[in-house]
């Protein structure tokens, strides 16, 4: 078909998987279940803390995915970045709409105190570890904290203000410098 | 908040580390913001980078959990025409000529290239798309948009850094000159008004240039000379707007 050998082109592994679950393939869809389950669920279970809220935020996600699979559009990212977005995005607002905010706040005022490394105790693929490791080293300390509690921690940029007791205004630009080297670091998409 | 402060919000909008009213304002200013819209999915990218140290594996009864629910859930119908990558903004969505003009091949390509701008900067196939993406780089950017004034038509908007002394304007659905006229950019700072770029609007009415912006400026404006360009503005002025303090 056209458009499947069209996005394959493009070098994305989960495109054709993509296209296919698209059009209503459920086994298509099973496949890219297979391949994204690890990200997603290890995105949303380091955000949301808890096991079994993270298994249902995952369910949710991929129903989510298969919904809106034919709204993918494969110019705006790739499968996997779309996947990501999404995961994050719904364990943030599942994590917002419990109210937990002030007991992770407190957690989390502790962990940034020490040189806890946020990635470590999570298992799997060593290789995408050692780089986020690395690239995460190539920012300073204040940009490397702000951009773990934003992304790891799953907060606001206002947050993380009063997390580390720095103006709203330094936050958002350390994580928007922190996110231009991490680009740079990452290469983008691989 | 203001224009300025949204085009800074791009990182932390695509970490998810902004409250709802902050979202939903950001995800009505992507729908008109070339630039922001590339920030965005390049920042994505390198948060879904970060998301691969997380792998883990759930239950393996969430596989068959999934399957199930999938075969009794009705999928979108397709989106036609250009999409927003706001994942709450659809609904929202006010479709521009500007979207309409630059949601195409051409904001695919400077996604691409701003993503890798790190590691091909200047190899690029598109010397705009990389201009524009060193400029906005630099953590003292800033965007603003050009206000038409009267009855002129097209939109403008232009990116610039003055720690680098360099910037962009972006310019779509132009009409075109009166005959013997041109459109003249200009840098206007509290002592003076600096011709930049005399505008060649391609056929279809675009405008991607990339200049040296030589003094912080106060203002930016666009009036209509005579088509070889002229020093001092003499024509009518078209579009302005003031660089908030």
């Amino acid at each position: 078909m056209f458009a499947v050998a069209e996005i394959s082109l493009s070098g994305d592994p989960h495109a054709g998987l993509a296209a296919r679950a698209a059009q209503g393939d459920e086994s298509a869809f099973a496949g890219l279940y297979d391949l994204l389950v690890p990200i997603v669920f290890g995105v949303v279970a380091r955000v949301v803390r808890d096991p079994s809220m993270a298994e249902e935020v995952t369910q949710e996600v991929f129903v989510e995915l298969w919904r809106t699979a034919p709204r993918y559009d494969e110019s705006r990212g790739s499968v996997r970045t779309w996947a990501t977005t999404i995961a994050h995005r719904r364990a943030v607002d599942r994590v917002r709409s419990e109210q937990a905010a002030r007991d992770r706040h407190d957690r989390d005022g502790r962990e940034t105190t020490t040189t806890h490394d946020p990635v470590s105790h999570e298992v799997e693929s060593s290789i995408d570890r050692t780089r986020v490791r690395k690239a995460l080293e190539a920012l300073s300390a204040s940009q490397r904290s702000a951009v773990e509690l934003a992304y790891f921690g799953g907060h606001t940029y206002r947050e993380v203000a009063v997390l580390l007791g720095v103006p709203e205004g330094t936050v958002k630009t350390r994580i928007r410098d922190g996110m231009i080297r991490l680009r740079d670091e990452l290469g983008g998409e691989q | 908040m203001n224009a300025a402060d949204l085009h800074h919000l791009s990182a932390a909008y695509a970490l998810d580390a902004v409250d709802a009213d902050e979202r939903e304002a950001f995800e009505e200013h992507l729908a008109d913001c070339e630039i922001c819209r590339a920030d965005v999915e390049s920042f994505r990218d390198t948060a879904a980078g970060l998301g691969a140290s997380l792998a883990s594996s759930p239950s393996a009864s969430l596989r068959d959990n999934v399957l199930s629910r999938i075969t009794a859930t009705r999928q979108d119908a397709p989106i036609t025409g250009p999409s927003v990558i706001g994942l709450d903004a659809a609904r929202r969505r006010r479709r521009t000529a500007w979207v309409a003009g630059l949601a195409g091949a051409a904001a695919a390509s400077v996604a691409a290239v701003i993503g890798l701008a790190a590691i091909e900067r200047g190899s690029g196939s598109d010397p705009f798309a990389t201009e524009l993406a060193i400029v906005m780089e630099q953590s003292d950017s800033q965007v603003l948009d050009l206000e038409v004034q009267g009855s002129a038509q097209g939109e403008f908007r232009v990116a610039w850094s003055e720690s680098l002394g360099r910037a962009v304007l972006i310019g779509e659905d132009l009409p075109p000159a009166p005959d013997g006229k041109a459109y003249e950019l200009w840098l206007i700072t509290p002592d003076e008004s600096m011709a930049m770029y005399v505008l060649d609007p391609a056929g279809d009415g675009d405008v991607h240039v990339a200049l040296d912006a030589p003094a912080a400026p106060a203002a930016w404006a666009i009036t209509v000379e005579p088509d070889e360009g002229t020093p001092t503005a003499t024509g009518e002025i078209i579009f302005v707007s003031n660089v908030p303090a």
